[in-house]
């Protein structure tokens, strides 16, 4: 894969990131000036409403950006800024596009929730706002100390956001154990920086594609086959340290109580929002700029998805905490975009951001499912875990609810009729394309395997043994709009996946040009 | 360049006074203060040499986040280290052992460095040659950088700091209790501590 039409330019490229900090900053010092010193009101509705609002004229912005889109003319163009640290192109706009939209809905959707989970401090939307902030850098960044920059803003949010409830000792827990694998990771992450940057002697990836590219300007230096191990090392550690992140098999472990323990809306956060910057980020690593380091990584990648997958489809089958169910099916869901990712070709590109794209979709109407049965407890002290008895039976107190969440439980699990069968089917084809006919045949038996939790909870809220189910708080009757979007796209998409599908080939196409990468 | 031998001089006599005191002072929290004002010295010393970007990273490093670590740690735990200090004479031969190996190749590049030159050490004129001609000072040069190539690396260093100092307010805010922590003078002033021991 190529550049195509690389121009650095001077110019001020991160006009929504610029949007977004400013808004936080502004947020932060109009509630702590004004309204707590003079009014003394909880803002948190009003206040993730407006964020949610800002999101959405962040992804206005994006669109209408005239670096690449003027005047409606189809133009592919990359453009550097900021000395060549910052990267914009249709890859960069579209998953910005992408990571704000969601993150809109998002904010929309937990806004009425918050004060029932007892997070009615202004400071949590404020650092969930800085932590999209960070996924959306990490989205443009060109640069191996930006991306690390962008992943630590995202990351110091996280620990915060994961530890936020005081008074609970799990959520505590929680942040000191992300904490911790946190700080691995970052130190994965430096120490590969380091190694790339002694054999290239620059941190920038444009760099290492004109130096991994042009053989002959390099073979100034003496000492080249000799470094060269030195970047490949370099590199594993630093996809290393990002699957650490993604909580890819042998580094999950954290995840599965980090996402048990934490506030069940940080959980959201962190396993539907926070997903997509890092693949992008991957991405643009191993594709462009150490596309002849094939092997070094790719052997990897494909072992570690297929362990994903293995242990994201058997680890569930035994679970009754809702949460750790949720967490092992993320897990699941990183192992089959990896093994899109892995495939190296354009095709295996487009499929990943196919594939994340569905998964952010149907994972927001799941997590709406699960903050909107709130099951009326008799103490208000009683626990906030999440477990999957508290939907026996959904059918009997809200049908519509119970339909809605059954057909989000068909298009995760990839049943026909809803476009989690496209994206589950695309990745499998990127695979076959690819000729990793072994490698798909495990995934799909995987697959077949996972099918079984997601179909048990549909069994749970139909067709249990039970004569009364739990009671539940009315659902606010605003969000559910949002929620009918989102499952009328679900099912709008299986008719039309076209819609989706050549906007992702239009920003692979463009962004990267060339035909495949081996 | 006879004035800036004299405070060289000086504020290495500092330096080993103050390195001698971390060893001797009786309570741990003096021997960390001399620890601090050891630092202090020796980044002095740096700023002499016209290395002004290491002597300010020695300043906020060591002495804004290593010391003050200590300090506090010790101050917490308030732990009784006065028996320590009987067992210094105990410990001697192995910190001469240490010192000795330290101070051997120390004296070896010294001598080694300075064996073509006519000028013993000592007495060696220390001229800058790149002030004469044109010069940027160190702090200038990184900051030039700073503020030009990595602008935009700058300031989202600045929003994880903001997001630290967020996080940091909330998780240690108690909006129950209100009291002020105050000390009593009484208490303060009626602890008696030796210097040396």
């Amino acid at each position: 894969m190529v550049f195509s039409n690389l121009a650095e330019l001077k110019t001020f490229n991160v006009f929504a990131e610029y949007f977004i900090a400013i808004s936080a900053l502004y947020i932060l010092v109009v509630i702590v000036l004004i309204t707590y010193n003079v009014h003394g009101l909880l803002v948190q509705k009003a206040l993730s409403e407006c964020i949610g609002l800002t999101l959405l004229l962040t992804c206005y912005l994006i669109l209408n950006d005239d670096l690449l889109f003027n005047g409606g003319d189809f133009e592919c163009f990359s453009i550097l800024g900021f000395y060549k640290s910052v990267i914009t192109d249709y890859f960069s706009f579209f998953t910005k596009f992408i990571v704000c939209l969601f993150a809109a809905f998002y904010f929309l959707v937990i806004a009425d929730f918050l004060k029932e989970y007892r997070l009615t401090s202004f400071e949590y939307l404020l650092i969930l706002l800085f932590a999209i902030l960070g996924l959306m850098l990490l989205c443009s960044s060109n640069d191996l100390l930006t991306a690390y920059l962008a992943i630590e803003l995202l990351s110091v949010s996280s620990y915060l956001l994961a530890g936020f409830r005081k008074t609970s000792s799990y959520s505590a827990e929680a942040g000191v154990k992300y904490l911790v694998t946190g700080a691995i990771s970052s130190a994965f992450f430096l120490f590969g920086s380091s190694f790339m940057y002694a054999y290239s002697g620059s941190i920038n990836l444009t760099d290492f594609w004109l130096i991994i590219s042009n053989e002959g300007w390099f073979d100034i230096n003496t000492n080249a086959g000799l470094l060269e191990p030195l970047f490949e090392i370099g590199l594993t550690f630093v996809v290393f340290s990002l699957f650490i992140k993604l909580a890819l098999v042998p580094f999950h472990i954290w995840s599965l109580d980090v996402y048990e323990g934490s506030p069940t809306i940080s959980t959201f956060f962190f396993a539907i929002i926070a997903k997509l910057s890092f693949f992008v980020f991957l991405v643009r690593l191993s594709y462009i700029t150490a596309s002849k380091y094939y092997e070094a990584w790719q052997f990897y990648a494909i072992v570690i998805a297929l362990f994903s997958i293995f242990i994201g489809s058997f680890g569930g089958l035994r679970q009754r905490k809702l949460k750790t169910l949720l967490a092992y099916s993320s897990v699941s869901h990183m192992g089959y975009a990896l093994l899109a990712f892995s495939v190296g070709s354009r095709f295996g590109t487009e499929m990943l951001l196919f594939y994340l794209t569905i998964y952010m979709l149907s994972g927001l109407g799941l997590w709406f499912v699960i903050l909107a049965t709130r099951v009326i407890r008799k103490r208000y002290t009683d626990k906030f875990s999440k477990e999957l008895g508290d939907l026996i039976l959904l059918k009997r107190s809200n049908p519509a609810l119970a339909i809605a969440f059954t057909l989000t439980m068909f298009s995760i699990a990839g049943i026909p009729p809803l476009v989690g069968f496209f994206a589950k089917m695309g990745v499998f084809l990127s695979v076959l394309h690819a000729k990793y006919y072994f490698v798909g045949l495990l995934a799909l038996l995987c697959s077949v395997v996972s099918t079984f939790y997601y179909i048990r909870i549909i069994k749970l809220l139909y067709f249990e043994n039970l004569l009364v189910g739990k009671l539940y708080h009315p659902l606010i009757s605003s969000k559910t709009i949002l929620f009918s979007i989102v499952i009328f796209s679900l099912l709008f998409l299986f008719v039309n996946p076209a819609l989706l599908y050549l906007t992702i080939y239009k920003t692979v196409l463009c962004s990267f040009g060339g035909d495949t990468l081996a | 360049m006879f004035s800036v031998n004299v405070l060289f001089y000086f504020f290495s006599a500092v330096l080993v006074f103050s390195a001698i005191m971390v060893i001797i002072a009786s309570h741990s929290v003096f021997s960390l203060l001399f620890l601090v004002l050891s630092f202090l010295a020796s980044a002095i010393l740096l700023f002499i040499l016209e290395c002004e970007f290491l002597a300010l990273i020695f300043i906020v490093v060591y002495v804004g986040a290593i010391a003050v670590l200590f300090l506090f740690a010790v101050m917490m735990l308030d732990a009784k280290l006065h028996n320590l200090t009987r067992n210094v004479f105990r410990y001697l031969p192995i910190g001469f052992l240490f010192a000795f190996g330290f101070l051997v190749p120390l004296l070896y590049q010294v001598f080694s460095n300075t064996k073509g030159n006519t000028h013993f050490f000592i007495r060696s004129r220390y001229v800058n040659w790149y002030d004469l001609i044109d010069s940027t000072s160190d702090v200038e040069v990184y900051s030039q950088i700073l503020y030009s190539y990595f602008v935009l690396q700058f300031l989202i260093g600045g929003l994880i700091l903001l997001v630290v100092l967020i996080g940091v307010v909330y998780m240690t805010n108690t909006y129950t209790s209100n009291k002020t922590v105050d000390q009593s003078t009484y208490k303060q002033l009626s602890v008696s501590s030796k210097f040396f021991y």
